[in-house]
């Protein structure tokens, strides 16, 4: 908290000063008219840095990398009407991925309001369905509270993005600054307390168990839960698997862990969804990607569902006991209330390990080893995650290679894989692989207490998401953000190829691509660039991409027609897995 | 034992009623959330509660009751929501009140037997028309509505909205919320 009080300022630097005092230290934005008063003054306030992206959309997809890898509240900032409109996708995907955003955007005059005046947007009527909260401000006096309430409520309960609009006579109005910190709201109830006798009832149900499966999701990344999970799960010795969103917090390599669930998820997780007599959800939704087909869903099992938003709960399943709190809190709660009883399990684990047999045997060799000479996107994600030995985060656009990279990543860490789950934006990878980079060296460098890097941050995306938000390697030069780009090319929009090819007889039509030369792009942002088209070349690409210094592009020729498996088709059971076309 | 939900598809007429903090935009998050399930609202009244800076809303719709537990926890996620409740019109009495304006012919052609029968009142009586005023289920109001009006006398009707007997009270809602910590006065 820097800024306490300050005698007669514009609202532009009321504005400033609350972010600075919110601990805001970088906001990704794009100019324009009416935020002009901001813009002219961030320069006196070197504390915050502005990254200028490419496109407004590249900003908020920029500010949800930062929050996803930090568990900090990510910030961007965008002008009246077709700069703020541009920030909507962003603010969808951070709703339903339950990202902490604060999506500042200025507004016309509030004298010329409902005018259509020049980039008038009603964004605040946009925004309603697709924020956790919005509010226009239209005089100095409401920017202190406005914004010390839009983080408060980004960040606590359940996270999501906050949309802010201020006009532009209230950026140009002066007052008195007084910081005053938001610490509650009355008619907001983020974190609801942990009920004792739903506790007691979950460790009977856990313990009663003989088949149990933990479900981890986005919640236990969000709540810091992850310690607690391993706890539970190390006492009851119960299995882990984990939503695309919950990937990577339990680390590949624990033995309890057992992969994923869901539409491309691993045949283990699934297979023992059904055949479980308890699951036990942490911070998860049971969205349709995870559950496919609800009225087979999880036949033989109780339900104990972990969740801190009373929306989710039996919502999509009937849930035998709800316990509404923060995962954390309620998971340490379980841990706390008595013994968890640790039972064997070997027939359960003999299952895990029978699936894990059957999915290498009829899906990984395959895309590990193939007897082929064209590459595979599993091949390249792998030798990816050897290299980094799992420490690196992984983000990914959407598509096949998104669930490629999902499953062929190691996680030695938590919040390590970064991609949009329940609204599935194409573009969103390499404006968010920057965010979560900046996020990373930020940390690094507070750490330090001198400029370091952080952790590597490594993009998977498609031909086609690529050239969705492509102008954001403007973004890494100029800044000189050292994300690690692997495009994986098929020249197909090939997740929409794969439905193409299995549910319409073949009937391909819009997905094939003519592509620029990706290589060629790279190079004109000045990114050192190759591509990879054999086998024998990859290792050595990998390596050069890793110990580049800076910002570094590869872009490796995979299988055009290759499919994701397995496959749990859309709206179909669990059971009906498809292991191959 | 597996997790289905019993979905209910029976149709229904629910009552919810929000408590909010009187601000704008609440109004258009909360039909927002009927809308983008494609629910009508039949009718909606907002108004604020003998506590200053908080408004009732009474919101009418026809619906599931999977979707209506849905409706209201969305209308609780929302920020300014202090309490939300709902009821089923057909678990307690729903009454509306309705005024009709007909010719004076009414009482040419039998019209106390008609008043009798409907449970209906004359309330306005003059050469050019009648009001008559009654209280009832909406069957009953409507067909007070059609006889009248399959008899040509009918000039001007309008009705009520249902009331129903609830313990939605603001006191129940500032309950619910006392010891939170206060905002901005809000
Ligand atoms: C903005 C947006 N538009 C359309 C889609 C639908 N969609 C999902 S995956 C996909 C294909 C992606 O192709 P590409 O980026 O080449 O990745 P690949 O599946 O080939 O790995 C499409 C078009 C989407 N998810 N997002």
């Amino acid at each position: 908290m820097k800024y306490t009080e300050k005698k007669n300022i514009t609202g532009a630097e009321a504005l400033l000063s609350s972010l600075i005092n919110q601990g805001v230290k970088t906001v990704f934005g794009y100019p324009g008219g009416s935020i002009t008063p901001v813009y002219d003054r961030l320069q006196d306030y070197p504390e915050l840095r502005h990254l200028l992206t490419r496109h407004e959309q590249g900003a908020v997809h920029a500010a949800q990398g930062y929050a996803r890898v930090s568990n900090r509240t990510g910030v961007c900032m965008a002008t009246s009407g077709p700069g703020a409109t541009n920030l909507l996708t962003g603010i969808a995907d951070a709703m339903l991925d339950s990202t902490p955003v604060v999506c500042i955007a200025a507004q016309v005059p509030s004298t010329a309001l409902g005018t259509d005046f020049f980039q008038e947007a009603d964004m605040i009527n946009m925004t309603v369905p697709i924020t956790k909260w919005n509010y226009q401000i239209t005089r100095f006096d409401e920017i202190v509270p406005t914004l010390a309430k839009a983080f408060y409520i980004a960040a606590s309960g359940r996270p999501g993005p906050v949309y802010i609009e201020v006009t532009k006579d209230a950026l140009l109005e002066r007052g008195d600054y007084k910081w005053e910190p938001c610490t509650g709201i009355r008619s907001y109830n983020p974190v609801p307390a942990v009920d004792a006798d739903a506790v007691q009832e979950a460790l009977t149900l856990i313990n009663d168990a003989e088949r149990p499966l933990i479900l981890v999701g986005n919640g236990v990344k969000i709540s810091g839960a992850e310690e607690a999970v391993i706890r539970l799960a190390e006492a009851g010795n119960i299995p882990v698997a984990a939503t695309l969103m919950g990937l990577s917090c339990i680390p590949s390599g624990h033995p309890l862990n057992i992969g994923m669930v869901g539409m491309h998820g691993n045949v283990a997780g699934n297979r023992m969804t059904q055949e479980a007599d308890l699951l036990v959800a942490i911070g998860m939704r049971f969205s349709d990607r995870v559950t496919g087909n609800l009225n087979t869903y999880a036949p033989k099992a109780k339900v104990i569902h972990i969740e801190i938003d009373p929306v989710e709960i039996d919502k999509n399943v009937r849930t035998d006991l709800a316990i509404v709190a923060d995962a954390r809190e309620a998971v340490e709660a379980i841990l706390g209330a008595g013994a968890i009883i640790r039972k064997s399990r070997a027939e359960w684990f003999e299952a895990a390990e029978r699936y894990a047999a059957e999915e290498r045997e009829r899906v990984i060799d395959r895309q590990l080893r193939p007897e082929r000479d064209t590459l595979t996107m599993g091949e390249t994600v792998a030798a990816v995650a050897r290299q980094t030995a799992g420490e690196a985060v992984i983000v990914t656009d959407v598509g096949q290679h998104q669930m490629m990279a999902a499953r062929y990543s190691a996680y030695k860490h938590t919040r390590s894989l970064i991609t949009s789950g329940g609204l599935g934006t194409m573009g969103y990878g390499l404006p968010a692989a920057i965010g979560a980079k900046v996020a990373l060296d930020e940390e690094a460098t507070a750490r330090e207490g001198r400029p370091a890097r952080g952790r590597e941050v490594v993009v998977f995306l498609g031909d086609g998401g690529f050239q969705m938000t492509m102008q954001e390697l403007g973004t890494m030069l100029h800044w000189g953000i050292p994300v690690k780009v692997v495009v994986l090319n098929n020249s197909f929009l090939g997740m929409v190829r794969q439905w193409q090819q299995l549910f319409m007889g073949k009937r391909y039509n819009a997905t094939e691509l003519v592509n620029p030369d990706f290589v060629k792009i790279a190079e004109a942002y000045g990114i050192p660039a190759q591509r990879i088209t054999r086998r024998e070349e990859l290792g050595e690409a990998v390596e050069t991409l890793l110990k580049t210094e800076g910002p570094c592009f590869i872009e490796v020729i995979v299988g055009k027609e290759d499919n994701v498996f397995p496959m749990v088709p859309g709206g179909a059971s669990l059971d009906d897995l498809l292991y191959s076309e | 034992m597996a997790p289905i939900k019993n979905t209910d598809t029976t149709v229904r007429e629910y009552i919810i009623t929000v408590f909010t903090e009187n601000q704008v935009g609440v109004l258009g998050r909360i039909t927002s959330i009927f809308t983008r399930r494609k629910i009508n609202i039949e009718s909606l009244k907002v108004s604020e509660t003998p506590v200053k800076g908080i408004s009732m809303f009474t919101i009418h719709a026809f619906t599931t009751e999977d979707m209506a537990c849905r409706i209201l926890s969305g209308i609780e996620r929302i920020i300014e929501v202090l309490r939300a409740d709902k009821y089923r019109t057909d678990e307690f009495t729903a009454q509306q009140i309705a005024l009709y304006k007909v010719s004076p012919e009414l009482f040419r052609k039998g019209g106390d037997a008609c008043l009798r029968e409907h449970n209906a009142r004359v309330i306005e009586i003059n050469p050019a028309y009648v009001v008559l005023e009654r209280t009832g289920a909406k069957e009953e109001i409507d067909a007070l509505r059609d006889y009248l009006s399959g008899s040509g006398m009918l000039m001007q009707f309008t009705h009520s909205e249902n009331i129903v007997l609830h313990d939605a009270s603001v006191e129940n809602a500032l309950n619910e919320i006392a010891g939170r910590g206060s905002y901005l006065g809000d």
